[in-house]
């Protein structure tokens, strides 16, 4: 079985509380309309970037849990950040993987190596302290409090269907800069109230 | 002539920036949760090699290697973003990998990006930009097509630029670049 992408995002922005969130091409589009104008930014204009944004905001705000939403295609553009990621040792950085085993947005032409690309092996040779695969939403509920609290680095990788939106067919959402404006000036105000 | 300059000296620089950054930060209500004084962001670059090997006994400076050019300047965002003083050590070789990261991130995405760029194989007696080695002549050509500022380091008297470049890539709100002319010493 495959989860629908937006099913996995409401499940998750209903129990994210403060964690900033780093979504990238498929799931940005859904993840605008569950949680606009908060502690997101999405990864636009560097495909593939999305693990390496978050692990940077993972180190500046150790305090903080912070997700990421990759893609397969994604995370094939910049393979090495699985180890940078895992070296890093962040215990706050959560990585999930989005495998829907096609570049969706350019009109779904399969990832080198398909179905039959084992991320969570790779992340787990690659040293991130826990690493599996879930295909299904219960079990992704059900785990979602630990995956939520427990130290990371972590890698989750979610098989699911084709989210309803690309960045195509939605359009791209707050240009990337105004997103960088606004996540730098809502974490400084969030530490003038500390 | 080109000098090589000494790694304490580049170290120490990097140390008086990061504190000049700090207290700037602080000014803007940006408060620090680590001990250090901030980011390196390294993909090893032989020409910088002695800087990288006193780093490793430097515990001021928190020094993360990345796999890649492209990484590096993505988790520089994040640092950046997050409220860190962060910087990016790379070769030029690197520079040309990582080109659409760099305009994605630090042209495009307006986050404020300084990096230290070695010359690897940069003759002593030739200006780089005549330089029998296309890695070394095409970086200052790349950089001036992106608009990316630049300066060199030419000796120990050019120092200064680190703190200069750095402050002009947070004025700028973009990437700004030092080149490291000879191999540090």
């Amino acid at each position: 079985m495959a989860m629908k992408p937006e099913a996995i995002l409401r499940l998750i922005a209903a129990r994210r509380g403060d964690a900033i969130c780093v979504p990238t091409m498929t799931t940005a589009p859904a993840w605008r309309t569950l949680a606009f104008d908060d502690l997101s930014i999405g990864c636009v204009g560097f495909m593939g970037g999305a693990s390496s944004l978050g692990l940077g905001l993972a180190l500046a705000h150790p305090e903080r849990r912070v997700l990421v939403f990759d893609g397969d295609g994604s995370l094939l553009m910049q393979l090495g950040a699985l180890a940078t990621n895992a070296g890093a040792a962040a215990r706050n950085f959560v990585h999930f993987l989005f495998k829907n085993n096609v570049y969706h947005t350019s009109g779904a032409q399969e990832i080198p190596g398909g179905d039959g690309v084992d991320f969570v092996m790779m992340a787990k040779g690659a040293g991130y302290r826990e690493a599996f695969a879930l295909h299904e939403l219960d079990d992704l509920e059900r785990r979602l409090p630990h995956i939520l609290t427990a130290p990371g680095p972590l890698f989750v990788q979610l098989h699911t269907t084709l989210a309803d939106q690309t960045p195509m067919t939605a359009g791209m959402g707050v240009p990337f800069p105004t997103q960088v404006d606004a996540l730098h000036s809502r974490l400084i105000a969030l530490d003038s109230v500390r | 002539m080109p000098e090589s300059i000494p790694a304490p000296l580049i170290i120490d620089t990097v140390k008086d920036t990061f504190k000049e950054a700090r207290a700037a930060l602080a000014k803007e209500g940006v408060k620090s949760r680590h001990d250090h004084l901030g980011w390196i962001l390294s993909v090893p670059d032989t020409h910088q090699k002695s800087v990288l090997a006193a780093l490793d006994k430097e515990r001021a400076l928190r020094v993360l290697t990345c796999s890649t050019e492209d990484e590096a300047n993505a988790i520089a965002a994040g640092l950046w973003i997050g409220g860190e003083p962060v910087m990016v050590m790379i070769q030029h070789a690197g520079l040309y990998a990582s080109i659409n990261t760099l305009r994605g991130v630090a042209i495009d995405g307006r986050v404020p990006v300084f990096y230290m760029i070695g010359l690897l194989s940069r003759e002593r007696d030739k200006d780089p930009r005549e330089s029998r080695h296309s890695m070394v002549r095409y970086c200052e050509p790349l950089l001036d097509l992106f608009d990316v500022p630049h300066a060199r380091l030419e000796g120990p008297n050019d120092v200064h630029r680190i703190p200069e470049y750095y402050r002009l890539s947070r004025e700028r709100r973009g990437p700004a670049a030092v080149l490291v002319g000879l191999e540090t010493s």
